[in-house]
């Protein structure tokens, strides 16, 4: 049962971390030798890294207030919908991109993004806002690749994380918010003094959770991207994987180290949040 | 208080249309005529039906790549959802030692970049095994990608079951294997149904590992082939890309659609409690 856990996840992981201490390549016939801590001595000084991480905490910055705030709001509306088929309909409907796999959603924004053909070129020349010479240029490294990926990871989490706002209203007793109209407050006062702070602990999860996955996206940006080094989408999650499997030279000690100085990062920025929430309570 | 209402529900609606709008789009590319695809205008001057047609039978080895998918995905949704059964099943009920400790291995895996950094290893121990370039070698990374959320998801629905019920069913002279078949599976069905709809999208649509895993394209999977493929002319031309795209939706959606009592249940229930 745990088979599979230990073997492709528990086993690896460490066994990634053992090679990035490594000179460790996959074709090659002579042991790997220990180097100690020069593959992170490298990395370090490695501007590649730097800006692959910034990059990666740029995107995050763009992507994490629109799917956390956006949902919450969804949430709080649909929630005061009384007529019970409307509301499940409405579920319903937001839930189908969280039923469409991942891979599928960035072919589909890939076109929509598309400067030749892709619909959303279309209707901004339409409008007369852009001619066909001047319409932007969404993808393809660009300065709006970045945004552009942001806006439409938000679009595809959106009806999941109302999911989990609406678990969390839910839970809320309705005598509360009786209670609290009762005493004269209006809606804006009820929703920060009633409903925010029993929001707050689905709302650091998925903080929490929605920066970590922000931090380490990678096949958005193989899709989008390519491995083009100038390119926004060149994060250290991509350089990592172009070191391990794309250049020649197949360095993956250095990749290794590389990973787990990305991982480091994270889990530095994830156990400062996870405090934070916590002491809150 | 009308306009209130009234604004409500265009808000909703809004972001709803925002849904739906691109998946629409597709939709009409699919069935839009060679002429119309390339002009780019949203609603077409002739349909053209033809195009699901030809990306079955014309395209050598795309029923091959479909038949791949639908292997591993079918095997990786069975085996990672009994899985999680069991290891929920035990971690609640099983007073074994070491319990803590697994729950808080698993519940860290889920902050922890896990797929990103195991990449390399995983990459050396499926040429070790030599699994390299199989399609059925692609199943035991894919078991693994969400088998702590899925086991976490199970443990907090066997939570919700009251104890009396199991002891019930010891006195009645069930063992642990009768109780867990007779008594808590039908009990958890919307449980095992989240469960076995979030393996389903994750194994259906995965690219990173199979994209590394693999080289032929007779052995690859569906996302694999239509990340490599960008319309063009001939036989991936765009109208056909769009096709392939809603035949790959499509399954999704529809067990969705046919399960999605069960699973706002199962979600409700549990699923959103970790």
């Amino acid at each position: 049962m745990m088979f599979f856990f230990i073997g492709y996840q528990v086993y690896p992981i460490l066994r990634v971390l053992w090679m990035s201490f490594t000179n460790y390549r996959f074709l090659r016939l002579t042991p790997a030798e220990w180097v100690g801590f020069d593959n992170y001595r490298n990395a370090l000084v490695d501007p590649i890294v730097y800006t692959g991480l910034l990059r990666a905490a740029e995107f995050t910055v763009l992507f994490l207030p629109g799917t956390i705030l956006l949902p919450m709001l969804l949430a709080v509306l649909i929630e005061r919908v009384e007529h019970e088929r409307l509301a499940s309909l409405y579920r319903i409907i937001l839930l189908i991109p969280a039923v469409i796999p991942g891979t599928l959603i960035f072919t589909l924004w890939k076109w929509m993004y598309d400067f030749h053909i892709g619909p959303i070129n279309y209707i901004l020349i339409q409008l007369g806002w852009f001619t066909e010479r001047t319409a932007p240029q969404w993808l393809g490294g660009t300065a709006l690749t970045l945004p552009a990926v942001a806006a439409f990871e938000v679009w595809w989490g959106l009806g999941y994380h109302t999911m989990f706002f609406l678990a969390g209203l839910a839970s809320i007793p309705k005598d509360l918010t009786d209670a609290a109209r009762i005493d004269g407050a209006n809606e804006w006062k009820l929703f920060w003094y009633v409903t925010m702070p029993r929001l707050l602990p689905v709302l650091s999860i998925l903080v929490v959770l929605r920066f970590g996955s922000a931090m380490s996206v990678i096949e958005e940006y193989l899709i989008f991207g390519g491995y083009n080094r100038a390119s926004p989408t060149y994060t250290w999650t991509v350089y990592m994987y172009d070191l391990a499997f794309k250049i020649g030279d197949w360095l993956q000690g250095y990749a290794a180290a590389i990973g787990w100085i990305g991982a480091s990062a994270m889990m530095c920025v994830v156990g400062g949040m996870l405090y934070l929430f916590r002491s809150r309570d | 208080m009308k306009t209130g209402i009234f604004l409500r529900h265009l808000t909703i609606n809004f972001f709803l249309a925002i849904i739906v709008l691109p998946l629409l789009w597709v939709l009409l590319l699919s069935i839009k005529s060679m002429p119309d695809a390339y002009s780019g205008t949203l609603w077409p001057d002739k349909f053209d039906f033809s195009h699901y047609w030809y990306v079955v039978t014309k395209i050598e080895t795309l029923p091959r790549n479909m038949l791949n998918s639908i292997v591993v995905t079918l095997s990786t949704v069975v085996i990672t959802t009994v899985c999680a059964i069991l290891a929920g099943y035990a971690l609640v009920y099983a007073r074994m030692p070491g319990r803590i400790a697994v729950i808080s291995v698993l519940t860290a895996s889920l902050f922890f970049p896990t797929k990103l950094i195991s990449l390399i290893a995983i990459y050396e121990i499926q040429r070790w095994l030599g699994l390299i370039n199989s399609t059925l070698g692609l199943i035991p990374p894919y078991v693994t990608l969400n088998l702590a959320i899925s086991v976490l998801i199970m443990r907090a629905i066997f939570e919700q079951i009251p104890v009396e019920l199991i002891e019930a069913s010891r006195l009645d002279g069930c063992g642990p294997w009768g109780t867990l078949i007779r008594v808590l599976l039908p009990l958890t069905v919307n449980g095992i149904v989240v469960v076995a709809i979030v393996n389903f999208v994750t194994a259906w649509g995965e690219f990173l590992l199979a994209a590394t895993l693999t080289n032929d394209q007779a052995v690859r999977t569906m996302p694999v082939i239509l990340a490599s493929v960008f319309g063009g002319m001939g036989q991936w031309a765009w109208p056909r890309v769009a096709a392939v795209y809603i035949l790959l939706v499509l399954p999704g959606i529809t067990f969705f659609a046919l399960l999605q009592r069960l699973y706002f249940k199962g979600l409700t229930e549990g699923a959103l409690k970790l």
